[in-house]
């Protein structure tokens, strides 16, 4: 008996007509299209090729209808898995939206030693107590911390400067230990500080309890002290002694940075990254100024328009890009969770670029004074007077905080993919919501992305990094390893 | 198509067969950022009026950019509508093994 059918029963399914599978498309360039497909695999093609596809006459025996079969585009009498497989990558980028909240955000302090200038949270000053976070506050915080159904918990400390108070750090880190103890859930710690009062004392309980320390470098020393001000000038040497302390105690790679894009660091991309491969890190997180805080007070947010920082961010990602050609392994953090979102089947848990959005949904923020928002931008928003996304108090229940219109009515209003203009977008499920933004710079949840700076500035990059990949191989392969990591 | 530029404005006269008023819509929304659209039933037409926002909004070149947008979006109507059953049916297998649908 053969072990095979004959060749026949393999070609039955060829030369019928193809059906095609849900997809959309939008101009990658003035000759190419992008096709995406509802797992947000994608695939580009010339425009009258592409064209020729959607309205059904691709010739069978092409290389771009094999590719287009694989990819989930289209479907033949010879692909009875595909929508299988489909349904399968479909599910697995959803499965985050089943765990809910993991990231609990405590704001322990408003105060702050440094008087930044474009501070999204509107910092108080250092002798101010009352904008200090209460035990009390903490521990019905914590209570609400363990009602998430999510296996994964992760509480952040921010601030202000959070090590300001480090007295209400420690305690809560202490108790949520202590209830994890039944709980059993996996539970992670970050304090994000500015690390320029960082003592022994706090890294060694850092040490015991493996609190990930995530800093503040905002590029060369002279960048660096211009953007970030404090008594004595010298914020960069205190975050580089600190990133050096921080490792020393912990181990290298539980610091991490973050650096915030200025008027004054547009024309230095390269001399930013070069300190972050000074500092021994393994990329850099290219961050325009948000709409929050002072940076609107002071006109920081305004210096500099989505162009500039676009061109600004190509520099910084080119030059990175020619740098790992010459076998240095460091990447642009905001490239590769998008690039996770285009070749492989999982989303990173990035607020901005959820969908629906991120907010509760991704993270929940207990502020110094006990109010709860939707995320962290919801609390700056809060700081300038707009309590739109404030869902309640530590007090509240927690099924009254997640059922409040203040968080139901904007997720449910911004999903993208029943918003206008991103419902027909094929760069939709690489992109996020933003509610937020679009309420603070537009006055509703939803925003037309005709004139949204958010819209803009993703649009670029999701196309700049596919015509990367298109134009070169080994810019590809670089790619699925930041993908991958 | 048809076009006409009346002062500082654009006209641009569309079948109606040809195209789902809801594609104009949408193609019309798109380019909010540069012009105010006024759309007009006129016997077998629509006329789409483009008013630019700024004195030295570029004009002529929306008009080749709106003709295309016009298109793009009717096609994306049809496709959407010729893989709803599909999408659907993805949607449903997908989510019908989580805890999502309760």
């Amino acid at each position: 008996m053969n072990k095979f059918a004959p060749l026949d029963a393999y070609q039955a399914g060829r030369g019928a007509a193809y059906q095609l599978l849900p997809l959309q498309f939008i101009d990658l360039d003035a000759e190419r299209i992008v096709l995406t497909n509802l797992a947000g695999e994608f695939y580009v093609m010339p425009r009258e090729a592409g064209r020729n596809f959607l309205e059904h006459r691709l010739d069978q025996d092409s290389r771009d209808y094999d590719e287009l079969k694989a990819r989930h585009f289209l479907t033949d009498g010879d692909s009875s898995v595909a929508l299988d497989l489909l349904a399968l990558k479909v599910r697995t980028k959803f499965d985050r939206l089943a765990n809910f909240t993991g990231l609990h955000l405590f704001v322990v302090t408003l105060r702050c030693e440094h008087s930044c200038p474009y501070c999204q949270v509107s910092r108080q000053n250092d002798d101010k107590r009352e904008f200090d976070m209460t035990v009390e506050t903490a521990n019905r915080a914590i209570d609400l911390v363990f009602r998430s159904p999510s296996p994964h918990i992760k509480i952040e400390f921010q601030g202000g400067e959070p090590l300001l108070n480090f007295d209400l750090i420690r305690h809560i880190v202490l108790r949520a230990e202590d209830r994890n103890l039944t709980e059993k859930r996996n539970l992670d710690f970050v304090i994000a500080t500015n690390l320029a009062v960082v003592t022994d004392e706090i890294l060694a309980f850092c040490r015991e309890y493996k609190i990930h320390i995530s800093t503040s470098l905002d590029g060369p020393e002279d960048l660096h002290n211009r953007n970030r001000p404090r008594p004595g000038g010298n914020s960069h040497q205190k975050a580089v002694e600190g990133i050096d302390r921080v490792r020393a105690a912990l181990g290298r790679d539980e610091v991490s940075a973050v650096m915030t894009t200025t008027r004054a660091s547009l024309s230095r991309a390269r001399n930013i990254v070069d300190e972050y491969i000074a500092r021994d890190f393994h990329g850099i997180f290219l961050r325009p100024l948000s709409p929050y805080g002072f940076a609107v007070k002071t006109k920081w947010f305004a210096a500099y328009d989505v162009d500039a920082w676009l061109d600004f961010y190509f520099e910084g990602l080119d030059y990175i890009i020619e740098l790992n050609r010459h076998g240095l392994n460091f990447m642009e953090f905001y490239a590769s969770m998008i690039l996770t979102k285009m070749l492989t089947p999982f989303q990173p848990g990035y607020v901005d670029l959820m969908s629906p959005a991120g907010i509760g949904i991704g993270a929940l923020l207990y502020n110094y004074d006990g109010s709860v928002f939707a995320s962290d931008e919801s609390r700056m928003l809060a700081e300038m007077g707009d309590q739109t996304f404030k869902l309640g108090h530590v007090g509240d229940s927690y099924e009254a905080l997640i059922g409040a219109d203040a968080l139901l009515d904007p997720l449910e209003v911004s999903f993208a993919a029943s918003a206008p203009q991103c419902a027909s977008c094929a760069f939709e499920s690489y992109c996020g919501a933003e509610p937020v933004y679009h309420h603070a710079t537009q006055g509703d949840a939803v925003g037309h992305k005709a004139f949204s700076g958010f819209c803009r500035r993703n649009m670029a990059i999701f196309r700049g990094l596919i015509s990367r990949m298109e134009a070169d191989p080994e810019i590809r392969r670089i790619f699925l390893r930041w993908a991958n990591r | 198509m048809e076009t006409g530029s009346p002062a500082n404005s654009l006209t641009v006269s569309l079948a109606k067969d040809l195209y789902e008023l809801e594609a104009v819509k949408l193609a019309a929304y798109r380019f909010a950022n540069e012009a105010a659209a006024t759309l007009e039933p006129s016997g077998d037409r629509l006329v789409c009026t483009f008013t630019p926002l700024s004195a030295n909004g570029d004009m002529a070149s929306l008009e080749g950019r709106f003709r295309n947008e016009v298109i793009d979006q009717d096609l994306r109507r049809r496709i959407a509508r010729e893989t709803e059953s599909t999408r659907n049916l993805i949607l449903a297998m997908a989510f019908s093994k989580t805890g999502l649908s309760g």
